[in-house]
């Protein structure tokens, strides 16, 4: 079941054209990487998804009843929440504000849907710790749990790993994968990181200004935009 | 200490000001936690700048200030929010353009008017000590409002404030939350600027948050603890300005100020990079502790309350220094007589201190001038439904327009309600009139003496008479027919009563910043014309344009008194009305010559 389909769509940012005619669309369940160099609007397309900026033309939409209350997002971090006075329990509990039908009080239900995605992601015994004394990968984690709250269909990720080390990077992308593949999340992540994106995803879209790719990760390998940008870093 | 505490509640105007406060610094506090968060702390500056020129206009145009502002402010916070979304203008330079803008138009706003008077002053430096019922009613329902709806949304403005990116992702309408909360910052700061003056509001929402930023962990225990400290805070500062005298918004910034910088202080020697010993490390912290609250209960604790204790005399307060003498004069050793103003103090920008209005709360005659620089008082009477014996100097005499429109000048000003010229008692036989005035209210207070204050209040009529003729007759000896003043003119009264002619710097007598150098050059002009020797300062003035027009036309630099306002000095040597304006009459008489 398709759930967002992209036709024949220009984005633009600050009035220059960062993508022309791209076309790609995602099924439930699918794990998609967005892949492509700096400044070739990975961003502007993610914000383009979740309805945050419009397109210049073309048609990008929701499908089959999907709705932004349904997706999660992870954006990247800003320098607000660096010194933020909250408390975990606090910032996975903001994933469920726009959700919830009771103005003033959160149910039990929301409730017991906080601690159930605390707990998967291994952040319960952080609960009451101040957000901004966490390192960050356990920052990340928290942020997903969050992300989990907002939307069970589907999570996008902006540069999840940005500014992580190694191990935790990995850890992270184990995370992404189980939750894509034992909760049957569907996933849309942007990276700059093409191995990894290979290793996890099942679809990637490769953004260049006239003649992006997207197909599924065999498809990609055999491409000659995986061997033009992926080469070298293969041959590693 | 218990003094101050038992005053407020006792007195009505200083408990109307702690419901007043209380609310406002609830208010800021919930709202600061967000602004400072969202990094929109200087939106809290700058909508109170608005304010500011909001209500200037609103006066000049004579428009009910805070109903006026009210929906400016609000509009002024939408623009500032969609000019910082939009990025065409980045945050900080559009709240430096709206905020400079809108000081610049209250600037000028006040210049249409009588340069800057006392309401505007009062909304620069908030005037809480003299709210009304009908003001508390009104901050009542307004504040209500702003914590009941921050509380209903409490949920979305975390989300907001914490990562508007997601919150907006996920489906939440984080435009509507935006302008909620520019709303409720704006409705506050309005209300606020009011209480505590348009130049210090932004600090109430400022400090508390940034205080229990250090200490807290959580978003609520932050919202809960700067709640609580902005409380505190509040009520401190009343309490040390009911006990020092000092202005009460003022105060509760200093307080806030010096809370930060003990959370500051006591949070740093307790964290590990300062000792890395623990035990050390917690002596040292109590020792901080201990040594902020030793000065906070030193300062609270110590001196004593500025509060005289009462005697039986007949106790007559007045404002300004021509009334207080004319009451020293009748009352002599019977009378307890205070003056509001102190020697050597701006009458136009003076702020009434807790301790002043008691003493006008519990005096036996209040004695007062009226006019524009002195609304405060009339403000203070309201709030005591007319219990209080009163003498009104402007009711007692004739009274003469304030000069707006003048020819001297060349100023134009156009301005529709007529406004009194207030320094009535400069003419002599005003003075005997106002004596005979004040007189009579204190014998009505104490009927007892009445026979002392008569013969008293005739001896002194008598002098004033002599002045009075002396003054007569001085002037019909000179040969010039005017007088060149490079300051402020308050004794037309004066003036007017023996054909006295002046050329005047300043229009009446309002504390305007400049003089027109078009003024100036006038002046100058007569001074060389007409062989003028003497150019008049007036006493307390700054002297700046008398003392320039004296280096280009080498005239003589001489002082005028208006009695209104006593230099230390002169007050120190005993120096009285009729002294003074035996002085005032030496020297017009030497430089009409």
């Amino acid at each position: 079941m398709i759930l967002i389909s992209c036709k024949n769509v220009c984005l633009s940012y600050e009035n220059n054209t960062v993508i022309e005619n791209l076309n790609f669309s995602v099924g439930e369940g699918d794990y998609l990487c967005i892949v492509g160099e700096n400044g070739s609007g990975k961003s502007t397309l993610i914000k383009s998804m979740l309805g945050l900026k419009g397109t210049a033309s073309g048609h990008l939409h929701m499908e089959n009843g999907l709705t932004s209350k349904e997706i999660g997002y992870l954006p990247q971090q800003t320098t607000v929440q660096k010194d933020f006075p909250a408390s975990v329990y606090e910032v996975v509990m903001s994933g469920c504000v726009s959700r919830r039908r009771n103005k003033l009080f959160f149910t039990s239900a929301e409730k017991s849907i906080v601690s159930e995605n605390m707990k998967k992601l291994g952040i319960l015994n952080l609960k009451s710790k101040c957000y901004r004394e966490l390192s960050g990968g356990q920052q990340q984690r928290v942020l997903l749990a969050r992300a989990l709250c907002a939307g069970k269909k589907m999570l996008l990720l902006d540069e999840p790993v940005t500014g992580l080390d190694p191990i935790v990077t990995m850890e992270l992308y184990n995370l992404i994968k189980m939750i894509n593949k034992e909760l049957g999340v569907t996933i849309i992540m942007v990276s700059h990181d093409l191995h990894a994106a290979v290793a996890n995803a099942d679809h990637i879209l490769h953004l260049n200004k006239s003649d992006s790719f997207f197909g599924t990760t065999e498809e990609y390998l055999k491409s000659d935009i995986y061997r033009k940008f992926g080469g070298e870093s293969a041959d590693e | 200490m218990s003094d101050a505490v038992n005053l407020i509640f006792t007195q009505d105007f200083l408990l109307r000001a702690l419901l007043v406060g209380v609310l406002i610094s609830l208010c800021s506090a919930l709202l600061g936690v967000s602004l400072v968060l969202k990094r929109f702390s200087m939106i809290g500056d700058g909508l109170s700048h608005v304010g500011f020129g909001a209500m200037a206009i609103a006066c000049a145009a004579n428009i009910a200030p805070l109903y006026f502002a009210l929906p400016i402010v609000i509009c002024s916070a939408f623009l500032l929010l969609r000019m910082s979304e939009n990025g065409k203008i980045k945050g900080d330079a559009a709240i430096a353009l709206i905020s400079t803008g809108a000081l610049a138009v209250g600037v000028m706003a006040t210049s249409v008017t009588t340069g800057m008077n006392i309401d505007i002053y009062n909304y620069m430096f908030g005037s809480i000590l003299t709210t009304t019922g009908s003001d508390v009613l009104l901050t009542a329902v307004l504040s209500s409002l702003v914590i009941i709806l921050f509380v209903i949304f409490y949920s979305e403005i975390f989300a907001v404030t914490f990562d508007e990116s997601f919150a907006k992702a996920t489906g939440t309408r984080t435009s509507l939350y935006n302008m909620l909360l520019a709303v409720l910052t704006a409705v506050t700061i309005v209300i606020g600027m009011r209480m505590m003056g348009a130049l210090l509001i932004s600090s109430f929402m400022i400090f508390p948050t940034v205080t229990s930023m250090r200490v807290c962990k959580s978003f609520r225990s932050v919202i809960v603890f700067s709640s609580v400290i902005s409380v505190f805070c509040f009520i401190t500062g009343l309490l040390l300005s009911v006990k020092y005298e000092t202005p009460t918004g003022a105060s509760v910034v200093c307080v806030n100020i010096f809370m930060f910088a003990a959370v500051y202080i006591i949070k740093t020697v307790n964290s590990k990079s300062f000792y890395g010993k623990n035990t050390l490390r917690r002596l040292l912290t109590c020792l901080s502790c201990l040594f902020f609250a030793v000065i906070y209960l030193f300062v609270m604790l110590s001196g004593t309350d500025s509060l005289s204790e009462r005697d039986n005399r007949v106790s007559v307060v007045t404002t300004g220094f021509a009334q207080y003498d004319f009451s020293r004069n009748i009352a002599g050793d019977k009378g307890e007589i205070t003056m509001l103003l102190s020697p050597g103090e701006e009458s136009h920008t003076y702020e009434p201190t807790p301790a002043d209005i008691t003493k006008i709360k519990e005096c036996d005659v209040f004695v007062y001038g009226g006019g524009e620089s002195e609304k405060w008082a009339e403000s203070i009477l309201d709030t005591f439904d007319g219990s209080v014996r009163t003498v009104r100097m402007m009711d007692v005499v004739d009274l003469y327009e304030e000069v707006h429109d003048d020819e001297h000048t060349g100023h134009t000003h156009g301005h529709e309600e007529t406004e009194y010229d207030e320094h009535v008692w400069t003419s002599p036989l005003n003075a005997a009139e106002i004596t005979r005035e004040i007189s009579r209210a204190i014998i009505e207070a104490d009927g007892q003496n009445a026979d002392y204050y008569r013969d008293n209040t005739e001896k002194y009529i008598a002098e004033l008479k002599a002045l009075d003729e002396d003054f007569s007759k001085a002037v019909s000896q000179v040969e010039k027919d005017y007088i060149v003043v490079g300051d402020r003119f308050p004794l037309r009264y004066l003036t007017e009563r023996y054909g006295i002619g002046y050329y005047s710097a300043f229009p009446g007598c309002s504390a305007q910043a400049e003089a027109n150098p078009v003024t100036i050059a006038g002046l100058i002009d007569k001074i060389n014309n007409d062989n003028i020797s003497v150019v008049f300062k007036v006493d307390l003035g700054t002297g700046k344009v008398a003392g320039a027009i004296s280096e280009s036309t080498g005239a003589e630099i001489r002082t005028l008194y208006s009695c209104h306002v006593i230099s230390g000095e002169d007050f120190e040597k005993g120096e009285g009305y009729i002294s003074l304006m035996r002085k005032n009459l030496e020297n017009i008489s030497y430089a009409m010559k």
